[in-house]
Protein backbone atom coordinates (compact mmCIF):
# COMPACT_ATOMS: atom_id res chain seq x y z
CA UNK A 1 0.00 0.00 0.00
CA UNK A 2 1.32 3.35 -0.95
CA UNK A 3 -0.23 5.66 1.62
CA UNK A 4 -1.43 3.24 4.25
CA UNK A 5 1.30 0.77 4.81
CA UNK A 6 0.03 -2.46 6.34
CA UNK A 7 1.50 -3.18 9.73
CA UNK A 8 1.17 -6.92 9.29
CA UNK A 9 3.90 -8.10 11.62
CA UNK A 10 2.64 -6.18 14.61
CA UNK A 11 -0.86 -7.43 13.93
CA UNK A 12 0.30 -11.06 13.74
CA UNK A 13 1.79 -10.67 17.18
CA UNK A 14 -1.61 -9.58 18.42
CA UNK A 15 -0.27 -6.11 19.01
CA UNK A 16 2.11 -7.29 21.71
CA UNK A 17 5.43 -5.68 21.16
CA UNK A 18 7.43 -8.78 21.90
CA UNK A 19 10.27 -7.43 19.83
CA UNK A 20 10.38 -3.88 21.02
CA UNK A 21 10.20 -3.85 24.78
CA UNK A 22 7.29 -3.57 27.14
CA UNK A 23 6.13 -6.48 29.29
CA UNK A 24 5.38 -9.37 26.93
CA UNK A 25 3.16 -11.21 29.35
CA UNK A 26 0.20 -9.66 31.15
CA UNK A 27 1.17 -11.36 34.42
CA UNK A 28 4.35 -9.32 34.55
CA UNK A 29 2.45 -6.13 34.96
CA UNK A 30 1.88 -5.34 38.63
CA UNK A 31 -1.22 -3.51 39.75
CA UNK A 32 -0.60 0.17 40.07
CA UNK A 33 1.97 0.03 37.27
CA UNK A 34 0.05 2.35 35.04
CA UNK A 35 -0.53 6.01 35.68
CA UNK A 36 -3.09 7.45 38.10
CA UNK A 37 -6.04 5.18 37.67
CA UNK A 38 -9.68 5.89 38.00
CA UNK A 39 -12.74 4.33 36.51
CA UNK A 40 -12.52 6.43 33.39
CA UNK A 41 -8.93 5.41 32.70
CA UNK A 42 -9.69 1.74 33.26
CA UNK A 43 -12.59 1.97 30.87
CA UNK A 44 -10.46 3.46 28.12
CA UNK A 45 -7.56 1.08 28.69
CA UNK A 46 -4.68 3.49 28.66
CA UNK A 47 -2.45 1.18 30.70
CA UNK A 48 0.25 0.10 28.30
CA UNK A 49 0.43 -3.63 28.08
CA UNK A 50 -3.22 -4.58 28.05
CA UNK A 51 -3.85 -2.20 25.16
CA UNK A 52 -1.76 -2.70 22.03
CA UNK A 53 -2.91 0.69 20.73
CA UNK A 54 -1.26 2.29 23.76
CA UNK A 55 1.99 0.31 23.70
CA UNK A 56 4.82 2.21 21.97
CA UNK A 57 5.64 0.22 18.84
CA UNK A 58 7.88 1.17 15.93
CA UNK A 59 7.02 0.09 12.41
CA UNK A 60 8.79 -2.95 11.07
CA UNK A 61 10.19 -2.42 7.58
CA UNK A 62 8.43 -5.06 5.55
CA UNK A 63 8.75 -3.35 2.19
CA UNK A 64 12.55 -3.07 2.15
CA UNK A 65 13.40 0.63 1.99
CA UNK A 66 13.25 1.55 5.68
CA UNK A 67 11.19 4.65 5.02
CA UNK A 68 9.40 4.78 8.35
CA UNK A 69 12.60 4.85 10.36
CA UNK A 70 14.17 7.29 7.88
CA UNK A 71 11.28 9.67 8.40
CA UNK A 72 11.49 9.33 12.17
CA UNK A 73 15.23 10.05 12.12
CA UNK A 74 14.61 12.97 9.77
CA UNK A 75 12.09 14.43 12.22
CA UNK A 76 14.45 14.02 15.16
CA UNK A 77 17.38 15.69 13.45
CA UNK A 78 15.15 18.29 11.82
CA UNK A 79 13.92 19.37 15.23
CA UNK A 80 17.38 20.16 16.55
CA UNK A 81 17.58 23.65 15.12
CA UNK A 82 13.93 24.54 15.10
CA UNK A 83 11.84 26.34 17.69
CA UNK A 84 8.27 25.60 16.74
CA UNK A 85 5.36 27.06 18.65
CA UNK A 86 3.08 24.38 17.25
CA UNK A 87 3.80 20.73 16.51
CA UNK A 88 1.45 18.71 14.32
CA UNK A 89 1.83 14.99 14.85
CA UNK A 90 -0.10 12.01 13.53
CA UNK A 91 -0.80 10.01 10.39
CA UNK A 92 -1.24 10.69 6.67
CA UNK A 93 -3.88 13.33 7.31
CA UNK A 94 -1.20 15.36 9.10
CA UNK A 95 1.52 14.46 6.62
CA UNK A 96 -0.43 15.41 3.51
CA UNK A 97 -1.46 18.73 5.07
CA UNK A 98 2.17 19.76 4.86
CA UNK A 99 2.18 19.34 1.07
CA UNK A 100 -0.55 21.78 0.20
CA UNK A 101 -0.69 25.55 0.00
CA UNK A 102 -2.93 25.70 3.08
CA UNK A 103 0.09 24.83 5.26
CA UNK A 104 2.11 27.78 4.04
CA UNK A 105 -0.93 30.03 4.28
CA UNK A 106 -2.18 29.15 7.73
CA UNK A 107 0.37 27.19 9.74
CA UNK A 108 3.85 28.30 8.68
CA UNK A 109 3.07 31.75 10.08
CA UNK A 110 2.35 30.08 13.43
CA UNK A 111 5.84 28.50 13.38
CA UNK A 112 4.56 24.99 13.03
CA UNK A 113 6.42 21.72 12.48
CA UNK A 114 4.86 18.68 10.85
CA UNK A 115 5.66 15.16 12.10
CA UNK A 116 2.97 13.25 10.23
CA UNK A 117 3.67 9.75 8.89
CA UNK A 118 1.27 8.02 6.51
CA UNK A 119 -0.30 4.88 7.90
CA UNK A 120 0.68 5.54 11.49
CA UNK A 121 -1.51 4.16 14.24
CA UNK A 122 -1.59 5.45 17.81
CA UNK A 123 1.12 3.05 19.01
CA UNK A 124 3.49 4.22 16.25
CA UNK A 125 3.04 7.88 17.13
CA UNK A 126 3.55 6.96 20.78
CA UNK A 127 6.85 5.28 19.92
CA UNK A 128 8.07 8.21 17.80
CA UNK A 129 7.31 10.74 20.51
CA UNK A 130 8.97 8.52 23.12
CA UNK A 131 12.10 8.15 21.02
CA UNK A 132 13.38 11.60 20.22
CA UNK A 133 10.76 13.58 18.35
CA UNK A 134 10.04 15.71 21.42
CA UNK A 135 13.58 15.81 22.72
CA UNK A 136 14.74 19.08 21.19
CA UNK A 137 11.64 21.23 20.99
CA UNK A 138 9.18 22.93 23.31
CA UNK A 139 6.08 23.76 21.31
CA UNK A 140 3.29 25.58 23.10
CA UNK A 141 0.63 23.50 21.38
CA UNK A 142 0.73 19.96 20.05
CA UNK A 143 -1.94 19.13 17.49
CA UNK A 144 -2.58 15.38 17.53
CA UNK A 145 -4.48 13.70 14.71
CA UNK A 146 -4.35 9.90 14.67
CA UNK A 147 -6.54 6.83 15.08
CA UNK A 148 -8.18 6.19 11.74
CA UNK A 149 -5.60 3.57 10.73
CA UNK A 150 -5.91 1.47 13.91
CA UNK A 151 -7.72 -1.31 12.06
CA UNK A 152 -7.21 -4.13 14.49
CA UNK A 153 -8.28 -2.15 17.55
CA UNK A 154 -11.60 -1.30 19.13
CA UNK A 155 -12.78 2.26 19.67
CA UNK A 156 -11.92 1.88 23.37
CA UNK A 157 -8.40 0.74 22.58
CA UNK A 158 -7.88 3.55 20.09
CA UNK A 159 -9.08 6.08 22.67
CA UNK A 160 -6.65 4.53 25.12
CA UNK A 161 -3.88 4.95 22.59
CA UNK A 162 -4.73 8.61 22.04
CA UNK A 163 -4.88 9.23 25.80
CA UNK A 164 -1.51 7.54 26.23
CA UNK A 165 -0.08 10.02 23.74
CA UNK A 166 -1.74 12.92 25.58
CA UNK A 167 -0.17 11.71 28.83
CA UNK A 168 3.25 11.29 27.23
CA UNK A 169 3.16 14.83 25.87
CA UNK A 170 2.24 16.09 29.35
CA UNK A 171 5.19 14.21 30.81
CA UNK A 172 7.70 15.48 28.28
CA UNK A 173 6.32 18.97 27.72
CA UNK A 174 4.64 20.00 30.98
CA UNK A 175 3.70 23.44 29.68
CA UNK A 176 2.28 22.34 26.34
CA UNK A 177 -1.39 22.16 25.43
CA UNK A 178 -2.54 19.16 23.42
CA UNK A 179 -5.29 19.69 20.89
CA UNK A 180 -6.67 16.35 19.75
CA UNK A 181 -8.47 16.54 16.41
CA UNK A 182 -11.52 14.36 15.97
CA UNK A 183 -11.11 11.46 13.59
CA UNK A 184 -12.97 12.16 10.36
CA UNK A 185 -15.69 10.02 8.82
CA UNK A 186 -14.52 7.85 5.91
CA UNK A 187 -15.85 5.71 3.09
CA UNK A 188 -18.28 6.80 0.43
CA UNK A 189 -21.38 5.57 2.28
CA UNK A 190 -22.17 4.71 5.94
CA UNK A 191 -19.98 1.87 7.20
CA UNK A 192 -18.61 0.39 10.47
CA UNK A 193 -15.46 2.52 10.36
CA UNK A 194 -17.52 5.70 10.51
CA UNK A 195 -19.21 4.38 13.62
CA UNK A 196 -15.91 3.36 15.13
CA UNK A 197 -14.35 6.77 14.47
CA UNK A 198 -17.37 8.58 15.91
CA UNK A 199 -17.16 6.40 19.02
CA UNK A 200 -13.43 7.16 19.36
CA UNK A 201 -14.21 10.87 19.26
CA UNK A 202 -16.91 10.52 21.89
CA UNK A 203 -14.68 8.51 24.23
CA UNK A 204 -11.74 10.89 23.83
CA UNK A 205 -13.94 13.92 24.38
CA UNK A 206 -15.12 12.40 27.66
CA UNK A 207 -11.61 11.43 28.70
CA UNK A 208 -10.09 14.89 28.13
CA UNK A 209 -13.00 16.78 29.64
CA UNK A 210 -11.37 16.76 33.06
CA UNK A 211 -7.91 17.72 31.80
CA UNK A 212 -6.77 21.35 31.83
CA UNK A 213 -3.99 20.69 29.30
CA UNK A 214 -5.93 18.96 26.53
CA UNK A 215 -9.15 19.08 24.57
CA UNK A 216 -10.80 17.50 21.53
CA UNK A 217 -11.70 19.65 18.55
CA UNK A 218 -14.22 18.34 16.04
CA UNK A 219 -12.88 19.45 12.65
CA UNK A 220 -15.52 17.78 10.49
CA UNK A 221 -17.23 20.68 8.72
CA UNK A 222 -20.05 18.38 7.62
CA UNK A 223 -18.45 16.11 5.06
CA UNK A 224 -21.31 13.61 5.23
CA UNK A 225 -24.22 14.73 3.08
CA UNK A 226 -27.88 14.15 3.88
CA UNK A 227 -27.90 10.94 1.84
CA UNK A 228 -25.00 9.61 3.90
CA UNK A 229 -22.45 10.03 1.14
CA UNK A 230 -19.05 11.68 1.23
CA UNK A 231 -17.84 13.48 -1.87
CA UNK A 232 -14.53 12.76 -3.60
CA UNK A 233 -14.19 16.54 -3.92
CA UNK A 234 -13.59 16.63 -0.16
CA UNK A 235 -11.96 13.23 0.44
CA UNK A 236 -10.45 12.17 -2.88
CA UNK A 237 -10.31 8.49 -1.95
CA UNK A 238 -12.99 8.75 0.74
CA UNK A 239 -10.25 8.92 3.40
CA UNK A 240 -7.66 11.56 2.50
CA UNK A 241 -8.48 15.25 2.15
CA UNK A 242 -8.30 17.24 -1.06
CA UNK A 243 -6.92 20.80 -0.85
CA UNK A 244 -10.57 21.94 -0.73
CA UNK A 245 -11.26 19.51 2.10
CA UNK A 246 -8.24 20.80 4.00
CA UNK A 247 -9.41 24.40 3.62
CA UNK A 248 -12.75 23.48 5.20
CA UNK A 249 -11.01 21.70 8.08
CA UNK A 250 -8.16 24.14 8.58
CA UNK A 251 -9.86 27.52 8.63
CA UNK A 252 -11.64 26.81 11.95
CA UNK A 253 -8.61 24.88 13.22
CA UNK A 254 -6.38 27.84 12.52
CA UNK A 255 -8.70 30.22 14.34
CA UNK A 256 -8.84 27.86 17.31
CA UNK A 257 -5.07 27.48 17.36
CA UNK A 258 -4.51 31.21 17.33
CA UNK A 259 -6.83 31.50 20.30
CA UNK A 260 -4.90 28.80 22.17
CA UNK A 261 -1.54 30.39 21.43
CA UNK A 262 -2.76 33.76 22.64
CA UNK A 263 -3.99 32.16 25.88
CA UNK A 264 -0.64 30.36 26.32
CA UNK A 265 1.17 33.66 25.82
CA UNK A 266 -0.91 35.26 28.57
CA UNK A 267 -0.05 32.52 31.10
CA UNK B 1 17.32 -9.14 -21.44
CA UNK B 2 15.08 -11.30 -19.29
CA UNK B 3 12.75 -13.90 -20.71
CA UNK B 4 11.91 -12.70 -24.21
CA UNK B 5 8.91 -14.99 -24.33
CA UNK B 6 7.34 -12.57 -21.87
CA UNK B 7 7.11 -9.99 -24.61
CA UNK B 8 4.61 -12.00 -26.57
CA UNK B 9 2.93 -13.44 -23.52
CA UNK B 10 3.63 -11.49 -20.32
CA UNK B 11 1.10 -13.63 -18.48
CA UNK B 12 3.58 -16.49 -18.54
CA UNK B 13 7.02 -16.67 -17.01
CA UNK B 14 9.66 -19.04 -18.30
CA UNK B 15 8.57 -22.67 -18.08
CA UNK B 16 4.97 -21.69 -18.67
CA UNK B 17 4.35 -20.55 -15.08
CA UNK B 18 1.71 -17.88 -14.84
CA UNK B 19 3.07 -14.42 -14.10
CA UNK B 20 1.25 -13.45 -10.91
CA UNK B 21 1.83 -9.77 -11.64
CA UNK B 22 -0.22 -10.14 -14.82
CA UNK B 23 -3.23 -11.74 -13.15
CA UNK B 24 -6.15 -9.33 -12.81
CA UNK B 25 -7.22 -8.97 -9.20
CA UNK B 26 -9.58 -6.66 -7.37
CA UNK B 27 -8.63 -5.30 -3.94
CA UNK B 28 -10.52 -6.97 -1.14
CA UNK B 29 -12.16 -4.71 1.42
CA UNK B 30 -10.40 -5.72 4.62
CA UNK B 31 -10.66 -2.36 6.36
CA UNK B 32 -14.45 -2.17 6.23
CA UNK B 33 -15.32 0.97 4.27
CA UNK B 34 -15.09 -0.42 0.74
CA UNK B 35 -13.12 2.52 -0.55
CA UNK B 36 -11.33 0.75 -3.39
CA UNK B 37 -14.55 -0.39 -4.99
CA UNK B 38 -16.13 3.05 -4.44
CA UNK B 39 -13.25 4.65 -6.31
CA UNK B 40 -13.46 2.09 -9.14
CA UNK B 41 -17.22 2.63 -9.43
CA UNK B 42 -16.72 6.38 -9.63
CA UNK B 43 -14.19 5.94 -12.46
CA UNK B 44 -16.57 3.68 -14.40
CA UNK B 45 -19.24 6.37 -14.03
CA UNK B 46 -16.78 9.01 -15.24
CA UNK B 47 -16.27 6.97 -18.41
CA UNK B 48 -19.95 7.39 -19.18
CA UNK B 49 -19.85 11.17 -18.90
CA UNK B 50 -16.40 12.20 -20.06
CA UNK B 51 -14.57 12.30 -23.38
CA UNK B 52 -10.93 12.33 -22.33
CA UNK B 53 -8.09 12.75 -24.76
CA UNK B 54 -5.64 11.52 -22.15
CA UNK B 55 -6.16 8.81 -19.54
CA UNK B 56 -3.84 8.43 -16.56
CA UNK B 57 -4.01 5.06 -14.80
CA UNK B 58 -1.98 3.64 -11.94
CA UNK B 59 -1.30 3.87 -8.24
CA UNK B 60 -0.90 6.72 -5.73
CA UNK B 61 1.79 8.33 -7.89
CA UNK B 62 -0.98 8.97 -10.42
CA UNK B 63 -3.70 9.67 -7.87
CA UNK B 64 -1.83 12.24 -5.84
CA UNK B 65 -0.85 14.24 -8.91
CA UNK B 66 -4.43 15.36 -9.33
CA UNK B 67 -4.40 16.99 -5.90
CA UNK B 68 -1.62 19.40 -6.81
CA UNK B 69 -1.89 22.63 -8.78
CA UNK B 70 0.26 21.13 -11.57
CA UNK B 71 -2.64 18.94 -12.67
CA UNK B 72 -4.91 21.90 -13.30
CA UNK B 73 -2.06 23.76 -15.01
CA UNK B 74 -0.73 21.11 -17.36
CA UNK B 75 -3.11 18.17 -17.64
CA UNK B 76 -6.67 19.38 -17.22
CA UNK B 77 -6.24 21.49 -20.38
CA UNK B 78 -5.42 18.28 -22.24
CA UNK B 79 -8.79 16.83 -21.17
CA UNK B 80 -7.16 14.25 -18.96
CA UNK B 81 -8.88 11.76 -16.67
CA UNK B 82 -7.13 10.45 -13.57
CA UNK B 83 -7.83 6.84 -12.60
CA UNK B 84 -5.12 6.43 -9.99
CA UNK B 85 -5.77 4.48 -6.77
CA UNK B 86 -3.30 4.47 -3.88
CA UNK B 87 -1.75 1.11 -3.16
CA UNK B 88 -2.62 -0.45 -6.49
CA UNK B 89 -0.43 -3.13 -8.03
CA UNK B 90 -0.32 -4.15 -11.71
CA UNK B 91 -2.92 -6.82 -10.87
CA UNK B 92 -5.37 -4.25 -9.54
CA UNK B 93 -4.95 -1.94 -12.53
CA UNK B 94 -5.49 -4.87 -14.89
CA UNK B 95 -8.73 -5.76 -13.10
CA UNK B 96 -10.01 -2.19 -13.26
CA UNK B 97 -9.26 -1.87 -16.95
CA UNK B 98 -11.02 -5.16 -17.63
CA UNK B 99 -14.05 -4.18 -15.56
CA UNK B 100 -15.32 -0.93 -16.96
CA UNK B 101 -12.64 1.72 -16.74
CA UNK B 102 -12.13 1.65 -20.50
CA UNK B 103 -15.76 1.52 -21.48
CA UNK B 104 -17.10 4.31 -23.71
CA UNK B 105 -13.90 6.31 -23.83
CA UNK B 106 -11.37 6.72 -26.61
CA UNK B 107 -8.35 8.57 -25.22
CA UNK B 108 -5.61 9.33 -27.71
CA UNK B 109 -2.96 8.68 -25.09
CA UNK B 110 -2.90 6.54 -21.98
CA UNK B 111 -0.28 7.17 -19.33
CA UNK B 112 0.51 4.13 -17.19
CA UNK B 113 2.36 4.49 -13.88
CA UNK B 114 2.26 1.44 -11.63
CA UNK B 115 4.58 -1.22 -10.22
CA UNK B 116 6.20 0.26 -7.12
CA UNK B 117 3.63 -1.46 -4.86
CA UNK B 118 4.13 -4.96 -6.34
CA UNK B 119 5.99 -6.16 -3.24
CA UNK B 120 5.30 -9.87 -3.77
CA UNK B 121 6.71 -9.95 -7.29
CA UNK B 122 10.17 -9.96 -8.87
CA UNK B 123 11.33 -7.14 -11.13
CA UNK B 124 10.78 -9.31 -14.18
CA UNK B 125 7.26 -10.21 -13.07
CA UNK B 126 6.41 -6.58 -12.40
CA UNK B 127 7.67 -5.55 -15.84
CA UNK B 128 5.60 -8.38 -17.30
CA UNK B 129 2.55 -7.07 -15.48
CA UNK B 130 3.09 -3.57 -16.85
CA UNK B 131 3.56 -5.01 -20.31
CA UNK B 132 0.28 -6.90 -19.95
CA UNK B 133 -1.42 -3.59 -19.11
CA UNK B 134 0.10 -1.94 -22.20
CA UNK B 135 -1.03 -4.85 -24.36
CA UNK B 136 -4.54 -4.72 -22.94
CA UNK B 137 -4.73 -1.00 -23.71
CA UNK B 138 -3.56 -1.35 -27.28
CA UNK B 139 -5.92 -4.22 -27.94
CA UNK B 140 -8.97 -2.45 -26.39
CA UNK B 141 -8.09 0.97 -27.84
CA UNK B 142 -6.33 0.29 -31.13
CA UNK B 143 -5.71 3.96 -31.86
CA UNK B 144 -4.30 4.86 -28.46
CA UNK B 145 -0.67 5.55 -27.77
CA UNK B 146 0.62 4.20 -24.49
CA UNK B 147 3.21 6.02 -22.41
CA UNK B 148 4.66 3.97 -19.56
CA UNK B 149 6.41 6.00 -16.89
CA UNK B 150 9.47 4.49 -15.29
CA UNK B 151 9.34 3.60 -11.63
CA UNK B 152 11.04 6.16 -9.43
CA UNK B 153 13.76 5.49 -6.91
CA UNK B 154 12.51 5.35 -3.32
CA UNK B 155 13.84 5.33 0.22
CA UNK B 156 16.22 7.71 1.94
CA UNK B 157 19.41 5.94 0.81
CA UNK B 158 20.34 3.00 -1.45
CA UNK B 159 18.17 -0.05 -0.79
CA UNK B 160 16.89 -3.20 -2.56
CA UNK B 161 13.68 -1.53 -3.76
CA UNK B 162 15.68 1.03 -5.72
CA UNK B 163 17.54 -1.77 -7.44
CA UNK B 164 14.31 -3.58 -8.12
CA UNK B 165 12.58 -0.54 -9.59
CA UNK B 166 15.62 0.17 -11.76
CA UNK B 167 15.54 -3.43 -12.98
CA UNK B 168 11.84 -3.10 -13.86
CA UNK B 169 12.68 0.00 -15.87
CA UNK B 170 15.46 -1.89 -17.63
CA UNK B 171 13.09 -4.62 -18.79
CA UNK B 172 10.51 -2.06 -19.91
CA UNK B 173 13.08 -0.09 -21.89
CA UNK B 174 13.83 -3.09 -24.06
CA UNK B 175 10.37 -4.67 -24.20
CA UNK B 176 8.04 -1.70 -24.77
CA UNK B 177 9.37 -0.47 -28.11
CA UNK B 178 8.47 -3.84 -29.61
CA UNK B 179 4.86 -3.13 -28.82
CA UNK B 180 4.63 -0.48 -31.52
CA UNK B 181 2.22 1.94 -29.94
CA UNK B 182 3.88 1.95 -26.54
CA UNK B 183 6.87 3.88 -25.30
CA UNK B 184 8.82 4.19 -22.09
CA UNK B 185 9.48 7.55 -20.44
CA UNK B 186 12.00 7.83 -17.63
CA UNK B 187 11.08 10.76 -15.40
CA UNK B 188 13.33 9.79 -12.50
CA UNK B 189 16.48 11.71 -13.40
CA UNK B 190 17.73 14.03 -10.69
CA UNK B 191 15.93 12.62 -7.68
CA UNK B 192 18.88 10.66 -6.33
CA UNK B 193 21.69 12.97 -5.29
CA UNK B 194 25.38 12.22 -5.66
CA UNK B 195 25.52 10.96 -2.06
CA UNK B 196 22.74 8.47 -2.80
CA UNK B 197 20.09 10.30 -0.84
CA UNK B 198 16.64 11.48 -1.87
CA UNK B 199 15.42 14.74 -0.43
CA UNK B 200 12.08 15.17 1.35
CA UNK B 201 11.76 18.32 -0.75
CA UNK B 202 11.11 16.00 -3.71
CA UNK B 203 9.53 13.00 -1.98
CA UNK B 204 7.95 13.91 1.35
CA UNK B 205 8.10 10.33 2.63
CA UNK B 206 10.88 9.09 0.33
CA UNK B 207 8.19 7.61 -1.95
CA UNK B 208 5.45 10.12 -2.75
CA UNK B 209 6.19 13.33 -4.62
CA UNK B 210 5.85 16.83 -3.28
CA UNK B 211 4.54 19.67 -5.42
CA UNK B 212 8.15 20.37 -6.44
CA UNK B 213 8.72 16.72 -7.25
CA UNK B 214 5.65 16.61 -9.48
CA UNK B 215 6.69 19.83 -11.18
CA UNK B 216 9.96 18.19 -12.15
CA UNK B 217 8.32 15.17 -13.76
CA UNK B 218 5.33 16.93 -15.22
CA UNK B 219 7.31 19.04 -17.66
CA UNK B 220 8.89 16.21 -19.73
CA UNK B 221 5.62 14.27 -19.52
CA UNK B 222 3.42 17.11 -20.71
CA UNK B 223 5.90 17.91 -23.49
CA UNK B 224 5.64 14.33 -24.71
CA UNK B 225 1.85 14.32 -24.43
CA UNK B 226 1.57 17.54 -26.40
CA UNK B 227 3.83 16.08 -29.05
CA UNK B 228 1.76 12.91 -29.33
CA UNK B 229 -1.55 14.78 -29.35
CA UNK B 230 -0.17 17.07 -32.03
CA UNK B 231 0.83 14.14 -34.20
CA UNK B 232 -2.43 12.27 -33.76
CA UNK B 233 -4.85 13.17 -36.52
CA UNK B 234 -8.30 14.21 -35.40
CA UNK B 235 -10.75 11.49 -36.32
CA UNK B 236 -13.05 13.80 -38.18
CA UNK B 237 -10.18 15.23 -40.16
CA UNK B 238 -9.09 11.75 -41.16
CA UNK B 239 -12.57 10.82 -42.36
CA UNK B 240 -12.70 13.83 -44.67
CA UNK B 241 -9.64 12.69 -46.60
Amino acid sequence: MALSTPRLLVRFLGGRNLLYGGAPFPSEQTPGDSKTRNEETDKVMSSGDSNPAATPTPCVDIQGDGRWMSLHNHFVSNSKDKEPDVLFVGDSLVQLLHQFEVWRELFSPLHALNFGVGGDETQHVLWRLSNGELAHISPKVVVLWVGTHNHSHTAEQICGGIMAIVQLIKDKLPKAYTLVLGVLPRGKMPNPLRERNAQVNKLVKDAVSSLPHASLLNVDPGFVHSDGSISHQDLYDFLHLTPQGYQAVCQPLHAHLKGLLEKQAEN
Amino acid sequence: MGDTRLISNPQRMSGDEINPAAVAQAVEDVQGDDRWMSQHTRFVQECKDAEPEVLFIGDSMVQLMQQYEIWRELFSPLHALNFGIGGDTTCNVLWRLQNGELDNIRPKVTVVWVGTNNHEHSAEQVAGGILAIAQLLTSRLPKTKVVVLGLLARGDGPNPLREKNAAVNGFLRSWLPRLGQAQFLDVGAGFVHSDGTISTRDMFDFLHLTAAGYRAIAKPLSDLLLQILDETPEEKRASLV
